[in-house]
């Protein structure tokens, strides 16, 4: 792979991200929209697929952001898969981090027999 | 990188925030639509100012999710790409005797 390896000795004195390689929500929200919708869209929940859907989408997420070769930044995907049974469910999250930076984006995905949500946040390594 | 014990993320405190915060906005609650979004910035922002309050030198996410106890069931996985020496998270799942179910996750970021 040609995506180079993480190298926190090297100082490149880079204490921002170019604008062009800086973390893009919207460009994120698509690509977490069209992942879930390309992995769910048919399914329906079931206890042991749920549980495999989860790891393949975060996964997957976190393969295509790597992709966008966005230089020194970090991912964390987090996705939630439910149950659809009319019940309901919250999720938040605060982050303490350099706003100018760092982001996040996320999408979901719901039919009659569940719902899914993804959040990626990128962090960019000084 | 300057590998001392400041830069060390540590699971069993972070765990600990976490825990005292979401049992301290949550003992006996059950679910309320209406409080719900205020339970989760709550538990969010608490939990960020105790963490910050450790004075390490890490970027903080902390997630929070609040689902009614239906009968329904529900999976969350994260999948993430840093520094494994320096990074870390801990994840709280609120005991099974509890009228809702809650999963406060912290994610930690090495500067």
């Amino acid at each position: 792979s040609f995506f180079p390896a993480m190298s926190t000795d090297e100082k490149t004195y880079m204490i921002r991200p170019q604008f062009h390689k800086k973390f893009k929500p919207m460009q994120v929200k698509e690509i977490i929209q069209k992942c879930l919708d390309d992995k769910l869209t048919g399914q329906k929940y079931h206890v042991d697929k749920a549980s495999k859907f989860t790891r393949e989408l975060a996964d997957a997420i976190k393969q295509e952001l790597k992709e966008l070769h966005w230089d020194r930044y970090k991912y964390i995907v987090q996705v939630v898969i439910g149950e659809q049974r009319g019940e309901g469910v919250k999720m938040g999250s605060r982050c303490f981090w350099d706003e100018d930076t760092d982001n996040q984006a996320f999408a979901t995905f719901s039919n009659d027999s569940l719902f899914a949500t993804a959040v990626a946040y990128g962090v960019y390594l000084y | 990188m300057d590998f001392n014990d400041e830069t060390v993320f540590e699971k069993e405190v972070v765990l600990n925030i976490l825990k005292e915060v979401t049992e301290e906005t949550l003992h006996d609650q059950t679910y309320n639509q209406g409080k719900v979004g205020q339970w989760i910035s709550d538990i969010c922002e608490k939990s960020t100012k105790k963490l910050v309050a450790l004075g390490k030198p890490f970027k903080y996410v902390v997630t929070c999710v609040i689902m009614q106890k239906n009968g329904a069931g529900m999976h969350t996985c994260s999948s993430c790409f840093w520094d494994n020496a320096n990074d870390g998270s801990a994840s709280y799942k609120s005991p099974q005797d509890w009228p809702l179910n809650v999963v406060t996750t912290c994610f930690a970021l090495a500067i």
